[in-house]
């Protein structure tokens, strides 16, 4: 298998402690992350069952985002397990005030570099194959395991190669092309492979937007997403403080054999918008509820098969998540919202404490609340449907996030994914919408 | 190890683990109370659970438990009894967090799924990698063959950690050889 040369295949191969029957192998995990909702009972249960024994506690972070702060006795009492945990094993973790979402926090501070493995009991993981990483989602028992023994226990899958030739279409954004590749592969099009994600389309991508782009590798069922390292991903790295050697001989072979090849033309590309339950559900704006659309979708989304969704009514606006909440993100939301004002409530959460620091010192937040959002402090928030801002049955809401679930941001809810430029235009108009349906804005509302 | 029981017919594919344990269930560090929120995201399953109490098998069509990694999703089957799923195939984390407690995934071709999902009760015999099918009026009896992952299948009986944990030496050793981190 290692004879595939991908790149996947070379960061395998520097990873793998041990092989194992069955096409697995025992990988070593650089890189353990934790949160309270998913990452506390793990926690604890080590300490139960292990006397607490951790590998190593310095390749551990912990994080409270899911519920941050907590809303209840029962989201306090997972925070507060996982913060005392984190306190006695000298775990660092990263708490409100500081912190943010995992996903956010730990590619912004450098714990992910390019050859290494990350894991962390959240799907979302993949988002930080964009360091040309292994990144791992896993469930609670996976996370004990690579706690306790400082390794994870991963069948090694197939390589799909997603090919994106040209550039990206300037009206189109990196969450245009996640969307499209999960309408391409629909939503178990990319079981049992990981996405590898290459061509002139991706080199020229900067890491916030690769970023977004392997944070939906999940979406088309993909054990995770993984972009070859270069010159942006060192450079990043080298900003946030990490100074890692590049190097040459990590990337994939000229005659790399891929196991499936998926092309994307992305100066074809513009703005997209999911109409369905699933991501994979997802058109170009412009383009009609497919014909042979799932009844169970339709009747849940409240659409019909044919209906046009640009122009749809909305009424909440979400801008936040592990997918689209980095301050290159906010600065297109800002662009669309300067001078301009909300029609339906609209919240704003940026990605980590840190992104939202910097965006006040850009005046974002001032542009936000100016056109009647709420701007708050970061936490996943209302991506999953726990707290701040969960949705009412049948209420409509365009989304930056990644994840459009029945119920998944409020039983009855729905949701569609968009850009955040895509759901900042929607917001001020309040209904699906693009920038280049507004008005000139008032620019003189924001001397 | 046999499963047998009574089947829990679930025909939707991309059945997700935000169904299957919506995530307001997630919050607070008890996880013994699912069994009454189990699939309590999908849309007519409290119906189809009333009228299956004593299920054992859960048959569903393709990528079940897809989505979101939470464990959660497989603790609340097993609390509701269920012991094994066949489904024509999984999210991939589901399908680990089910080796690791003792769930057990079936996947199995499309065309013998049907007949799965008609069936009264179904007999899984984990060892041999054997579905008894009932004999139905337009059936006779048959056996559906299926293959558990060679390696996994050892985690089923509660094993993961503890082969984890005696891997612990051989970690150690790589970790010094190899420039981490
Ligand atoms: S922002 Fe949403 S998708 Fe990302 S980790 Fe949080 S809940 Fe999950």
């Amino acid at each position: 298998m290692s004879e595939r040369g991908t790149y996947f295949d070379k960061v395998w191969d520097r990873r793998v402690v041990q092989r194992l029957p069955g096409d697995s192998a025992l990988l070593f995990a650089d890189r353990v992350v934790l949160y309270e909702l998913l990452g506390a009972k793990a926690a604890l249960d080590i300490e139960e069952r292990f006397g607490g024994r951790l590998y190593d506690p310095q390749r551990i972070v912990a994080v409270t985002d899911h519920i941050a702060p907590a809303k209840d006795g029962d989201s306090a009492q997972q925070a507060q397990a996982l913060r005392l945990w984190a306190r006695r094993n000298g775990v660092r973790m990263y708490d409100i005030g500081e912190g943010g979402i995992c996903h956010v926090v730990v590619g912004e501070r450098g714990y992910v570099t390019p050859g290494t493995t990350v894991c962390c009991s959240d799907s979302h993981t993949c988002t930080l194959g964009a360091f040309g990483a292994i990144a791992l989602g896993a469930g609670t028992t996976a996370i004990e395991g690579a706690m306790l023994g400082g390794a994870l226990v991963v069948k090694r899958p197939k390589v799909m190669r997603v090919q994106v030739n040209g550039r990206l279409a300037s009206g189109a954004t990196a969450k245009d092309l996640a969307l499209k590749v999960s309408q391409m592969l629909g939503f178990r099009g990319g079981v049992g492979y990981v996405l590898e994600y290459a061509g002139e389309a991706i080199e020229a991508l900067t890491m916030e937007q690769r970023l977004t782009l392997c944070n939906m590798a999940i979406e088309a069922g993909a054990t995770t997403g993984i972009i070859a390292a270069d010159a942006t991903t060192y450079d990043y790295l080298a900003a946030a403080g990490v100074d890692v050697t590049p190097d040459d001989a990590l990337r994939a072979d000229a005659d790399a054999r891929y196991d499936a090849t998926l092309e994307i033309d992305a100066s074809a590309l513009g703005p997209m918008i999911s109409w369905g339950t699933n991501p994979g559900e997802s058109v170009p704006i412009d383009d009609a509820v497919p014909a042979d659309a799932d009844p169970a979708a339709l009747a849940y989304m409240g659409l019909t098969a044919g209906q046009k969704l640009r122009g749809l009514a909305i009424d909440q606006a979400f801008i936040g998540s592990c997918t689209n909440a980095r301050l290159s993100d906010l600065r297109a939301a800002a662009e669309v919202f300067r001078g301009r004002h909300v029609s339906v409530p609209t919240i704003v959460t940026p990605g980590s404490e840190r992104v939202r620091r910097a965006a006040e010192r850009e005046g974002l937040h001032e542009v936000f609340q100016d056109a009647g959002a709420l701007w708050t402090h970061s936490t996943c928030g209302a991506c999953c449907g726990l707290s701040m801002g969960v949705l009412a049955p049948q209420m409509r809401c365009a989304s930056s996030s990644n994840r459009n679930f029945p119920g998944r941001m409020g039983e009855g809810g729905r949701v569609h994914l968009a850009a955040p430029v895509v759901v900042a235009a929607s917001a001020v108009l309040g209904r699906l919408a693009t920038a280049d349906e507004l008005e000139p804005a008032l620019t003189e509302v924001h001397a | 190890m046999i499963v047998e029981g009574p089947v829990l017919p679930l025909d939707r594919a991309n059945v997700d683990t935000d169904q299957i344990t919506p995530g307001r269930y997630l919050v607070g560090m008890n996880t013994d109370n699912l069994a009454a929120i189990a699939l309590s995201g999908v849309p007519g399953a409290a119906e189809l659970l009333a009228a299956h109490p004593d299920a054992a098998v859960l048959v569903a069509r393709e990528n079940f438990g897809c989505g979101s990694s939470r464990e959660h999703a497989v603790w609340a089957l097993l609390q509701r009894g269920i012991r094994a799923v066949v489904a024509t195939s999984f999210g991939r984390i589901f399908e680990e967090n089910a080796y690791n407690n003792g769930l057990v995934p079936v996947t199995i071709g499309e065309s013998d799924l049907d007949a799965l999902m008609h069936a009264q009760t179904l007999r899984i015999d984990v060892e041999r990698g054997t579905i008894a099918v009932p004999a139905r009026e337009d059936s006779p009896e048959r056996e559906i063959a299926f293959e558990l992952d060679p390696l996994r299948r050892e985690y089923l009986a509660g094993g993961f950690l503890a082969f984890v944990e005696r891997q612990i030496p051989d970690v150690r050793a790589w970790e010094a050889a190899h420039s981490t981190p």
